[in-house]
């Protein structure tokens, strides 16, 4: 592992709903303003991303992982903390300034059929950023360009006329996945790219970024629900819960010996193949919408080992004897 | 004998131009309390054959010829009374997104009695006691206050619980499952299919489970069928299937698993994706994509064959089978 690209520090993000018209409206027979009701959805992230690795984020759904992909990318802008790329802060850039950096980072959406403009020919969807970022190249270089782009997620360069519906579900990710590399980025964030697609469809996917990597020296930040995806194509997996990373290591670590109570369930409840795989760990409940500031440790109230500390103090991220980091109490004191 | 029976099954999207085919020639058996899935990748027509088992195609598309026999009862032929007894009584239906079944503006509880009411002369109280019973056996937390609320203020693993329980009500013998847990997260998934399957298991109840992921059958069905382009590909013990796949597309789908290949290395695809209904390629409908095609496989359509434990329709694996019997034949 080489240099750190992007470093995130206490990130936090607050979503209000007292943004609309509707909220502030006072209807008939009820006194005051509705109640503002808030969403915390990231608390205190710390993470590190470093040049060439594939990093993944997994989690149930609202533990925050797209939100942390978003406040990257800048799309969200983040409540408290701060993101640094190399040796520049990103976070509160404003539009112009951030131009710079929507060059080096690029992302791909979860939805092929969503994140496609459904009215833009597959070459005026690629050659848009080509021929923005590089002003100085003439029509015929930036042709040139796109071809060789769509050549190179193998699709063929006499289908650029046509438009996304005329596409498979592959074949738009593979057109996503184009644009996000016709700038020639150093980082992309992929939220769920693989979730829409077939099982036969997603290898095809999943080879493609993973030669990209190879030739371009990408970093991935790579968001997903799948965890055998995530064991065969990630350095090193970050488990979030509740907007707080729960449990961060190297792949082959996290899968022979997952530590926190969280990732040992997770990883437990994949539907594994071989039958004579153990019987899930049973969590308590459904992961908990996050309307108050959560106090003490996230996972408290589907924990089997929770403690009364657990319920008060949060606990920090600890650096384990084989390199994996963990946020637990219990691991900490030794109960488990 | 068989408690359902489907055979040569073929159902058709009428257009006004054109005529498309979703199912050729789709043929399986269902035995009592025996759970099955029915595997194959989007556009197979997994759904399609969920759907035309109660009879619920609707236009354009018909059952174009084909039998599907209840107990000696031909599905196809009844009318819609009949269907109705058939409907929730014997065969119920579980869907993928259980927001999208259960009806927003009615409490769960009002939900519940109305199918039991509309199916058995009971009076509301006693339809009452049994929809509590039943949400206590798919394990919801104080079912009488559940009976109250609107499905909105339940989690999606909830919602999915209710369902079941609403399938549960009127003691069907076979249940549809269409990817049931499809939209939720892999810990929810986990305890749902536990419960589909202690469910099933108790009651004597069969199962048929429609499913692109193979880690969730082989948790869940004794048998698989696999599908491609609206045909049965593969069929045998669920085990067998996935242990020791005959068909190139079965091996092929297992192969495109993570879990297949060594970490870092290239991924098993399968080259190109599954044809439409409208391109359905001539003779056996996987040839483009095949390793192995002849030309044979092109102009012909591959017969099911019985090989061992598994059937298959495949030239591949017909001719390999046939050189065998015929080497046994010269060594005798």
């Amino acid at each position: 592992m080489t240099h750190p690209l992007i470093q995130i520090s206490g990130l936090e993000k607050t979503f209000s709903s007292d943004t609309g018209w509707f909220g502030k409206w006072r209807l008939p027979g009820r006194k005051g303003r509705g109640k503002t009701d808030q969403i915390f959805a990231l608390n205190g992230v710390n993470l590190t991303i470093y040049q060439g690795e594939t990093l993944c984020v997994v989690g149930e759904t609202g533990c925050g992982k797209s939100t942390l992909a978003r406040s990257i990318m800048g799309l969200d802008e983040p409540s408290a903390g701060e993101i640094h790329y190399l040796d520049q802060r990103i976070d509160h850039l404003n539009n112009r300034q951030r131009m710079l950096f929507r060059r080096r980072m690029q992302m791909v959406f979860q939805n092929p059929y969503a994140s496609l403009n459904p009215r833009m020919t597959v070459y005026q969807t690629l050659s848009e950023p080509i021929a923005f970022h590089n002003p100085q190249l003439s029509r015929l270089d930036v042709d040139e360009q796109v071809e060789t782009l769509l050549e190179s997620v193998g699709i063929s360069a006499n289908s650029s006329d046509r438009y996304p519906h005329e596409f498979s579900g592959g074949q738009r990710q593979r057109i996503s996945l184009a644009r996000a590399l016709s700038v020639e980025p150093e980082f992309i964030v992929a939220d769920e790219p693989l979730s829409a697609l077939d099982v036969s469809v997603q290898a095809q996917v999943l080879n493609l970024m993973m030669d990209k990597q190879e030739e371009y020296n990408l970093s991935y930040l790579f968001i997903t629900h799948d965890l055998a995806v995530v064991e065969h194509f990630a350095n090193r997996v970050a488990v979030m819960y509740l907007g707080r990373i729960c449990e961060l290591a190297n792949t082959s670590t996290l899968f022979s010996a997952p530590k926190h109570p969280y990732t040992q369930a997770l990883l437990s409840a994949i539907p594994r193949l071989d039958s004579t795989a153990a019987d899930p760990i049973r969590l308590i409940g459904e992961v908990p919408t996050p309307t108050e500031k959560p106090i003490g440790c996230v996972f408290q109230a589907r924990c089997p080992y929770a403690n009364p500390r657990c319920y008060s103090e949060t606990p920090d991220m600890t650096l384990q004897s084989d390199g994996s980091s963990v946020a637990c109490h219990a691991i900490e004191e030794g109960r488990l | 004998m068989n408690l359902l029976s489907v055979e040569h099954l073929n159902v058709n999207f009428h257009f006004k131009k054109r005529e498309l085919t979703a199912l050729i020639d789709v043929s399986f058996n269902l035995k009592r309390g025996e759970r099955i899935a029915i595997v194959g990748e989007s556009g197979a027509g997994k759904s399609i054959l969920g759907f035309s088992i109660v009879n619920l195609i609707g236009k354009p598309g018909y059952i174009q010829s084909g039998t599907i026999k209840l107990e000696n009862k031909d599905i196809t032929k009844m009318n819609l009374r009949q269907l109705q007894e058939i409907r929730g009584k014997r065969i119920a239906m579980i869907f993928q997104d259980p927001m999208m079944t259960l009806n927003p503006v009615i409490t769960i509880g009002d939900q519940l009695v109305e199918t039991i009411r509309s199916h058995t002369k009971i009076n509301y109280k006693d339809a009452k006691n049994i929809a509590i019973e039943k949400l206590r056996n798919v394990q919801i937390a104080s079912p009488e206050r559940r009976f109250d609320q609107y499905p909105h203020e339940l989690s999606g693993g909830m919602r999915q619980r209710v369902i079941i329980a609403s399938v549960l009500l009127l003691n069907p013998d076979i249940i549809i499952a269409d990817e049931p847990t499809t939209a939720l997260d892999v810990t929810i998934q986990a305890e749902i299919l536990q419960l589909l399957l202690a469910i099933c298991r108790d009651n004597g109840v069969a199962l048929i489970l429609i499913s692109h992921d193979l880690g969730v059958v082989s948790k869940v069905a004794e048998r698989t069928l696999v599908m491609y382009a609206g045909q049965i590909v593969e069929e045998g013990p669920t085990l067998e299937i996935i242990n020791d796949p005959q068909h190139p597309y079965t091996q092929g789908l297992l192969n495109a698993l993570p879990q297949m290949a060594l970490p870092g290395q290239r991924l098993n695809q399968i080259k190109g994706s599954m044809p439409s209904l409208a391109e359905r390629p001539s003779g056996c409908a996987f040839h483009p994509r095949c390793p192995y095609a002849t030309d044979k496989c092109r102009t012909q359509q591959p017969e099911f064959i019985y090989s061992g434990v598994s059937s298959v329709a495949c030239f591949m694996v017909e001719d390999m089978l046939s050189e065998f019997s015929q080497d046994d034949e010269g060594s005798l």
